[in-house]
């Protein structure tokens, strides 16, 4: 059969493009730093369509697993610490980290549907928030977790100057996510996961251990989410307060799944990009231009576009819900293979 | 060796008798129908042996053994470990500013090199030498908490229905339960999954052993697609098939398991009269195949026609039991089919 480039394979590939493209554009259309951000939710995003695309369990609370992601990177690399990991040591390990969070969380949700599980997912949430804000101790508290240490490759530290390297880094890190997902998606795992969703009766009476399933789905989720919780930090080179994973996060991670397509790779990606794309570039780039333009008052915050954010990401909720369910690029029944 | 036999199976939905105190026995090989007016408990019935219900009163047995299973040593066992573990983790976390604060700030200065054997043996010291009632009590409670939430799961799990499944026994659903939006080679596979073995490691990187496994099964599921007659429809979604084909998928999906028992609720339901002579074709071919078939049905020609022996239920009871010409000739059957004629 003859190879032919899928949705997914384009849009990664015209993505390697953009800091060549930004070579040639004047500073104000460069994108790449921007782009960034976009890779980073598109990490998030993909875990969280693991668990409430594919197994269709609501989950509220990925950000949770990605504070808990940024905040394992941090204790494992800052140097007011004792451990003093590397950074891929250190990223490596919030991946099991996440994982056993999500069956901390799994475990005891495992009977529940629906809006239940969205409830409680929505207070994990909230609890881990106020634990890693009270446990000033350990994580100290509002302040944060600084400095963190970037990637380093044949031993030498990245700076910030370093844009590109970090560019690709997270493009990569983005590419791995996505070929992982895919490998789970076609194999008997994900046709439990889809089974699941469509009819719970139908796949425990043949035999799928529904709650065994539904777990993996969880730390799968959480995995993924906590690796792109580091991953941020280490960009920040801080974990941030922890009020920086609120409930905000885990709706803007449910957006982008839902405005994408719901239980599709390639609707994830457009997902990320429309969604964080408004956001930290579109809503961005119309202020600098306004602004340089003497469009709009200083005065008055209606008039700034960076303002806007919320409206929109409703409005395109609204509008995807009501015009396209099933997301911009929705998921192909799978062909077989052979 | 008796595939099926139920000992005074009785279901109770808080005071309505579903089910009331059945007894029949399945053997190999054998196509076995259960029929009864609508809202008899034939449904009810299926789901007592499939694990969906619990039966009030009664046993089922599979295969000689009974549906629930004992409780075995390992299972003791994990409830100890379950006990052991969530009690020192729950200790652990409700003492995590103590035992912070002792191993790692006390010890550690910074840019200094940190003593890692000191601090270990101070999170052991300090975990132990803590007042009882800090370290005691989060080590029971957490304990009593996980120990009782590894024998919830198992006490579930023993007649849950996936259980049932993976020693046997596969069903098809009288409201058609596919899954519409996977393909129909996948609906098959899904069926198949109990048997394969390739795990998430082996999904993830691509490992030898999930390409064989792939390769089998879904050879596999193409030719029992062929055995129901939807080959040529492999690749499209099930929720695009026909009423009358969707059956046949689900039977399909009930045979992937490598059932030794199928129950069918209600095959015919919705077919036409051709499609019914092919259904009977398809049921003798199952039978011949080396599966047993229990069988629901309201379609006279089609229970006369392929079973063996009949159970009759009228009113969750069991009014009769045996071949087709002792139940044909049986005047309370007639009777519950057709209305006495006291009735008129």
């Amino acid at each position: 059969m003859r190879w032919r480039p899928g949705p997914i394979f384009i849009i990664l590939a015209l993505a390697t493009c953009i800091p060549l493209l930004d070579q040639i554009l004047p500073v104000e259309l460069q994108l790449s730093e921007a782009v960034r951000g976009v890779f980073l939710y598109a990490i998030l995003a993909l875990g969280l369509n693991v668990v409430t695309g594919y197994a269709g369990l609501l989950n509220l609370g990925i950000a949770a697993f990605m504070a808990i992601g940024a905040y394992t990177f941090g204790i494992l690399t800052c140097e007011i610490y004792p451990f003093q990991l590397g950074f891929w040591s250190a990223l490596g390990l919030t991946i099991p980290i996440g994982a056993l969070a999500g069956f901390i969380l799994g475990a005891p949700t495992l009977g529940l549907r629906g809006d239940y599980l969205a409830i409680v997912t929505l207070g994990f949430g909230e609890i881990v928030q106020d634990v890693l804000k009270n446990l000033d101790v350990v994580t100290k508290g509002t302040q944060g977790i600084n400095p963190l240490p970037a990637p380093t490759f044949g031993g030498h530290e990245w700076t910030a100057d370093d844009e590109y390297k970090w560019y690709y880094l997270l493009l990569a890190l983005l590419v791995v996510t996505v070929i992982a997902i895919r490998n789970l998606e076609r194999s008997r795992l994900g046709r439990a996961w889809f089974s699941i969703r469509e009819d719970e009766i139908a796949s425990r009476s043949m035999g799928i251990r529904v709650e065994r399933i539904k777990m993996i789905a969880f730390a799968t989720a959480a995995a993924i989410a906590a690796m792109a919780g580091g991953l941020s930090a280490s960009i920040l080179s801080s974990t941030g307060e922890p009020s920086n994973y609120d409930f905000q996060i885990s709706i803007l991670a449910l957006c982008i799944v839902i405005v994408g397509g719901i239980g599709s790779i390639a609707g994830v990606l457009v997902g990320a990009l429309v969604m964080v794309g408004l956001n930290s570039i579109v809503l961005v780039k119309a202020t600098a231009w306004m602004a340089a333009h003497g469009i709009g008052s200083q005065g008055n915050v209606l008039l700034s576009p960076n303002n806007w954010k919320f409206l929109i990401f409703g409005l395109a909720l609204v509008l995807a819900v009501r015009l396209k369910p099933s997301g911009l690029v929705p998921p192909r029944i799978e062909r077989a293979p052979q | 060796m008796t595939v099926l036999r139920t000992r005074g199976v009785t279901v109770r939905f808080g005071g309505l008798v579903a089910v009331e105190n059945v007894h029949f026995a399945v053997e190999p090989r054998q196509i076995y129908a259960v029929i009864g007016p609508n809202g008899a408990g034939k449904t009810t019935l299926f789901n007592a042996v499939t694990g969906i219900y619990a039966p009030s009163e009664g046993v089922v047995e599979l295969n000689g053994r009974e549906q629930v299973d004992p409780l075995t040593k390992l299972m003791v066992l994990r409830f100890v470990v379950a006990f052991v573990s969530i009690g020192i983790g729950t200790a652990i976390a409700v003492n995590i500013e103590t035992l912070w604060t002792a191993t790692i700030v006390d010890h550690y200065t910074f840019a200094q090199p940190f003593p890692w054997a000191l601090a270990i043996g101070e999170f052991w010291s300090t975990l132990w030498n803590m007042p009882r009632t800090d370290s005691l009590i989060p080590l029971v409670l957490g304990g009593a908490v996980g120990c009782a939430a590894a024998f919830v799961s198992w006490w579930r799990g023993r007649r849950a229905p996936d259980h049932i499944a993976r020693s046997g026994v596969a069903r098809t659903f009288q409201n058609i339960r596919l899954f519409n939006e996977l393909s129909l080679v996948q609906n098959v596979l899904v069926g198949m999954d109990h048997r394969m073995r390739a795990g998430f490691l082996s999904a993830l990187f691509r490992l030898p052993r999930f390409f064989s496994e792939r390769r089998k099964f879904h050879a596999e599921a193409g030719q029992l697609l062929e055995f129901v007659g939807l080959g040529s429809r492999a690749d499209n979604a099930a929720g695009s098939l026909p009423y009358g084909l969707r059956r046949r998928l689900e039977i399909a999906r009930a045979l992937a398991g490598k059932p030794t028992m199928i129950l069918l609720d209600e095959p015919a339901a919705g077919m036409n009269p051709s499609e019914v002579v092919d259904l009977m074709a398809l049921i003798r071919r199952v039978r011949d195949a080396g599966t047993t078939v229990v069988l629901i049905e309201h379609h006279m020609r089609l229970v006369m026609g392929v079973s063996d022996r009949i159970l009759v239920l009228q009113y969750g009871k069991q009014i009769a039991e045996g071949t087709p010409a002792e139940i044909r000739s049986n005047p309370k059957c007639v009777e519950a089919y057709l209305g006495s004629e006291d009735h008129g």
